[in-house]
Formats: structure tokens, C-alpha cells, sequence
């Protein structure tokens, strides 16, 4: 008796320590899912809403540009996440074995931007990049460039997204590649030279091997920032030249706060929903094997 | 390692390649080098062609406009007011449910850790509709309170402290509710304390996370004087004055706090964003 009572107590212990959590997440993530989905099936002007079942997803896929925005995330996600992973690496494996002021050196000129935020580093790129006065536009014309201005040619548009856009957030990986690197045993190494491994090799068939589950980390934490990248395509393009950088965000940003069409952006929001789910089953599951 | 005791010359890839990453890293900096510089510059300085790589005269003018032309202070205090307390409230939440899920036991606790963490991977940007609906009509629209509580939602506190409390051994907290202190006694007293390293990461992070955040308080504060500095600033870019000097010194005041906390924090952004991920 004595027992279950204090099992009794321990069990309302527990639920009231996770009640504030548990209430933040019922009110603030899982309540907009549900209202989400909802609204994505309704027709909403002002306080009035019809239901119209699925005429706001049929209207999205008649949409070029909404086709247009997800080619242009798809393109953004695949090579941002490409180049950061494979850059991250070249510069952890080069610089994790050196001293401790190298390497905080190093990670600290990558991480700074970082910190600076997406909204600082683009008013500066849009700076170097502006087609009059920019320091940028002005050297592709001394070199004889035949484009000018990078932002507003449907060609060079997206590639200079995706530098930026790599540029700015590499830092992240580089810190979380390091501590992952300076982790692995050193004696791996040892027996590795011993044998007369080149540093390439080693780093091919031991370093990179072992930080695997850095890498799957990286690239879901990376594929899901870069989903809704936002912050650079308003600051620098707006969506053009003529839609040409409109990504998914951004597109479901204006039907929302410009075009008011709420049910199409609850739809364009429950497709993204839908994505990072089934993209984050692989971190999840990777997580829970861990315990 | 990789240098053992008797040896030896740096292979060649190791030397090309440090010399790579140092020049990537300078060419990296050089954007920010180019945003303080050009600030300090008079409106015609800046945008001469070929330009002054060094300002020739210090001009602080800009900054005094963008003081005096926009609500930069108090765009900077209600950032402030925001990640502050944004970040006090998840530390308090989060450090609670940490505590439970490492050294409770409660029926469903397993459960309700998966369906938590599984909510890290959805980013609040994607439910905006919804959650500004939500917002509104809890009154909070164009309001600080407004760009706060959304934020506490986060569960990535709860998964990064969990890891600081399992390291901590259970028998000190079973030592501790011997002697007789109660339940939250133990938790303030004992164990917080102890996962201190722990919430000084999550603090840093979030604040960071809050202070650098954008879509959501872009839409939230929508009268000039409720918005936050990095709102604010954005502005700058679409403003009429075209002087780009003034807007760079816009975009520098935006900068440098940030910059300052990492300068006197490195070691916690390391911890912390190394511990959030992948242990051991």
C-alpha cells in the first residue's frame, strides 16, 4: 500500500514538472499542425471561412510558380547541403589535429557570420552585389564580365543564392565536424601510420567513416534550415528576376501576409510539414537507437 | 597526432590544404570587413569606383542617423526584451522536463520524450498561418509577448539538458531526498547547480537563436516601435535614403552584439552546439 502510493506521488511529480513544457508544446506546436491542416481545406476571407476540401491544393498545382518554388528549394537544399557537408569536412579534417589556437582561430572565422545572422550577411552581400555601386558588380565589369548584375539575371541568380547562403551558415558544421573529429581515438591513427597510411587515406577510410553520425546530423539539420530559407530571398531578390529565385517560404509568405490567401499558405504549410517529417525519420530513428 | 615522436614533414595535402582553408576563412571575413569600413565612410566615399579600401576620412555620422532617423535603441532594447526573456522561460521550462524525463519516473514517460522530440525537427516557420491565427487571437499581435511565447515551444532545451542530468549520478539526489528535502529542493538546490555548464549553453544558444530570428517577428511587430533591431534594420534595405554608408552602419549596429557575445563565449557555442548533437 505503502508503495503504490509512493509511486502515485512520484507519477504526479513528474507530470508536473513537464506541465509548462507540455503546455508550450500543445498550444504553440501541436494545436497550429492540427489548425493547420484544417485551415488548408477552407476557403478563408476575413472571419468567414467555406469549406472547399482539397481546392486550395488542386489551386496550388495549377500554380507554375508554386512549381517553380519547390525546383528552386529542391535546387537550393541539394547544393547547399552538398557543399557544406563536403566542404565541412575538408576543413575539420585539415585542422582538428592541429593546436588549440589554430583551431579555435579557424572556427571562429567561420562561425562569425553565423552569429552576425542570415539578415546582416545579405544586406551586406546585397551591398557588394548591387548592380550601380557594388564592389562585386564592379570588378565583373573591369574584368570585361558580360553580367553585371548577378541578382537580377535568371542565370547567375540562384548560384549566387547558393553561395551566399553557404557562405553565411558553414561555420556550423565546421564546429560540429571538429569536436566530432577531435573525438576519435587517436591510437586508430597511430595504428594507421604505423602502417604507412597517407594522411588522405586515413582521412577517406577512418576520419570520415567514424563521423558518420555527425554527417546524417548535419545534413537534416542543414535540409531543414534550408527548406525555409526565407531571410535572403526577401532581403536580396524578392523572388526574381520574374519569380526566378522563389522558394516555398517565400511563396507561402506573400499568399499569407500579401495576397491574404490563408488556405492556400495552410496548404503550402501542411506540404512542408509533410516533408520534414519524412525527412527527419532517418535522425529520429538514429536517436532513439542511441538509447 | 599524426605526427609521431620521431618525425616528420607535414605531408604536402596537409599544407595545401591549411593553406586553402586560411585563405577561404580571410576571403570569408572580408564581407564583414567591407561593412565596418564602408560605414565609417561619407555618402559619396562609398561608393567610389575603384574604392578606398581603407576609409580615407572616419565619418561616425551614419551611425548618428541611423540613431536619429530610426527607433534603433529601442528596436535594440525590445530585442533584448525578447531573447531575454524568451530565453529565461525556455530555461525554465526545459531544465524542468529535463529533470523529469533524466531522473523521474512517471507513467508514459518514454512516450512522451519521443512525441517531444520529435517535434524538433519541425520548424515553426512552416505552421505560420495557424500560429499568427493563434496569436491573434490570444491579443498578442503586434506585441513583444507575442514574438516570446511561440519560442518557449522549443523541446531542443529539453533534449540538450537531458544529456547534462543523466551524466549527473542518481545517488546524489537520492542521497539528497534522504536527508529529507523535497522534490523541487533537490532539483534547484542540488541538481542545477551541477548542470550549470548545461544551462549556460542552452542560454547562450537560445538567445542567439531568438536575437538572430526574423520571419516571425517580422510578422508579429508590425508598428514601427514594436519591431526588433534585426526587423528593424532589414527596413534600412528598402529605405529611400540611398546611402549605402548609412545602411551598412544599420546593418553594423545589428552586428555587434552579437559579436560580442561569441568573443566572450566562444567556449559555450562549441559545448553547446557540440552537445546538442551527436553524443559520444
Amino acid at each position: 500500500m505503502k508503495l503504490r502510493n509512493y509511486h502515485w506521488k512520484e507519477n504526479v511529480t513528474g507530470y508536473l514538472f513537464i506541465l509548462p513544457q507540455f503546455l508550450m508544446f500543445l498550444i504553440f506546436i501541436v494545436y497550429p499542425i492540427i489548425e493547420g491542416i484544417r485551415l488548408s481545406l477552407y476557403k478563408v476571407q476575413f472571419n468567414q471561412e467555406t469549406f472547399v476540401g482539397f481546392d486550395n491544393y488542386v489551386t496550388l498545382f495549377h500554380d507554375p510558380v508554386f512549381f517553380k518554388s519547390i525546383y528552386n528549394t529542391v535546387i537550393f537544399v541539394v547544393f547547399i547541403v552538398l557543399l557544406t557537408v563536403g566542404f565541412s569536412i575538408f576543413v575539420a579534417s585539415s585542422v582538428f589535429d592541429k593546436n588549440a589556437k589554430y583551431v579555435s582561430f579557424i572556427r571562429g572565422s567561420y562561425y562569425i557570420p553565423v552569429m552576425v545572422s542570415m539578415v546582416v550577411m545579405s544586406m551586406v552581400w546585397g551591398f557588394l552585389l548591387n548592380p550601380a555601386n557594388g564592389l562585386i558588380s564592379y570588378a565583373a565589369r573591369e574584368m570585361d564580365f558580360s553580367i553585371v548584375n548577378l541578382l537580377g539575371n535568371k542565370h547567375t541568380v540562384l548560384p549566387v543564392i547558393i553561395f551566399v547562403t553557404f557562405a553565411t551558415n558553414v561555420g556550423q558544421a565546421i564546429i560540429l565536424y571538429i569536436a566530432a573529429m577531435i573525438g576519435v581515438p587517436k591510437d586508430l591513427f597511430e595504428a594507421a601510420e604505423v602502417d604507412g597510411a597517407s594522411r588522405v587515406r586515413i582521412i577517406f577510410q577512418i576520419l570520415i567513416p567514424l563521423v558518420k553520425p555527425t554527417t546524417i546530423y548535419i545534413t537534416i539539420i542543414n535540409i531543414i534550415a534550408v527548406l525555409k530559407i526565407f531571410v535572403v530571398i526577401q532581403l536580396l531578390t524578392g523572388g526574381g528576376p520574374n519569380n526566378a529565385s522563389v522558394t516555398m517560404m517565400y511563396y507561402l509568405y506573400n499568399n499569407a501576409f500579401k495576397y491574404n490567401q490563408l488556405g492556400v499558405a495552410s496548404a503550402v504549410g501542411v506540404i512542408m510539414f509533410l516533408i520534414t517529417m519524412l525527412l527527419s525519420i532517418p535522425q529520429l530513428r538514429a536517436m532513439f537507437k542511441e538509447k | 597526432m599524426l605526427q609521431t615522436k620521431e618525425k616528420k614533414k607535414r605531408e604536402k595535402y596537409d599544407v595545401v590544404s591549411n593553406i586553402i582553408i586560411i585563405v577561404f576563412a580571410l576571403l570569408n571575413l572580408f564581407p564583414l570587413y567591407w561593412l565596418f569600413t564602408s560605414s565609417l565612410k561619407n555618402s559619396s566615399d562609398v561608393i567610389k569606383m575603384p574604392p578606398d579600401w581603407w576609409p580615407k576620412t572616419f565619418s561616425f555620422s551614419n551611425y548618428v542617423d541611423v540613431f536619429n532617423n530610426q527607433p534603433a535603441l529601442r528596436w535594440t532594447l525590445n530585442s533584448l526584451f525578447v531573447a531575454g526573456v524568451s530565453t529565461i522561460l525556455v530555461v525554465i521550462a526545459s531544465s524542468m522536463a529535463a529533470y523529469a524525463f533524466s531522473k523521474l519516473n512517471f507513467f508514459g514517460k518514454n512516450m512522451l520524450f519521443v512525441v517531444f522530440i520529435s517535434s524538433l525537427m519541425v520548424p515553426k516557420e512552416v505552421m505560420i498561418v495557424p500560429l499568427f491565427r493563434i496569436t491573434q487571437d490570444l491579443g498578442m499581435v503586434n506585441s513583444l509577448w507575442g514574438m516570446i511565447w511561440p519560442n518557449v515551444a522549443t523541446a531542443f532545451g529539453v533534449f540538450l539538458l537531458k544529456g547534462f542530468f543523466d551524466s549527473v549520478p542518481d545517488a546524489l539526489r537520492e542521497a539528497a531526498r534522504i536527508d529529507g528535502a523535497g522534490e523541487m529542493r533537490t532539483f534547484l538546490q542540488i541538481l542545477l547547480p551541477i548542470v550549470k555548464p548545461g544551462i549556460g549553453a542552452l542560454f547562450i544558444l537560445n538567445f542567439v537563436q531568438v536575437w538572430n530570428d526574423y520571419l516571425w517577428q517580422l510578422v508579429i511587430g508590425q508598428d514601427k516601435n514594436v519591431k526588433t533591431l534585426m526587423v528593424g534594420i532589414a527596413t534600412l534595405m528598402q529605405d529611400l535614403n540611398p546611402n549605402f554608408a548609412y545602411k551598412m552602419a544599420g546593418a553594423t549596429v545589428a552586428a555587434v552584439p552579437m559579436l560580442l557575445i561569441f568573443l566572450l563565449f566562444q567556449r559555450y557555442f562549441t559545448r553547446g552546439i557540440a552537445g546538442g548533437a551527436v553524443k559520444e
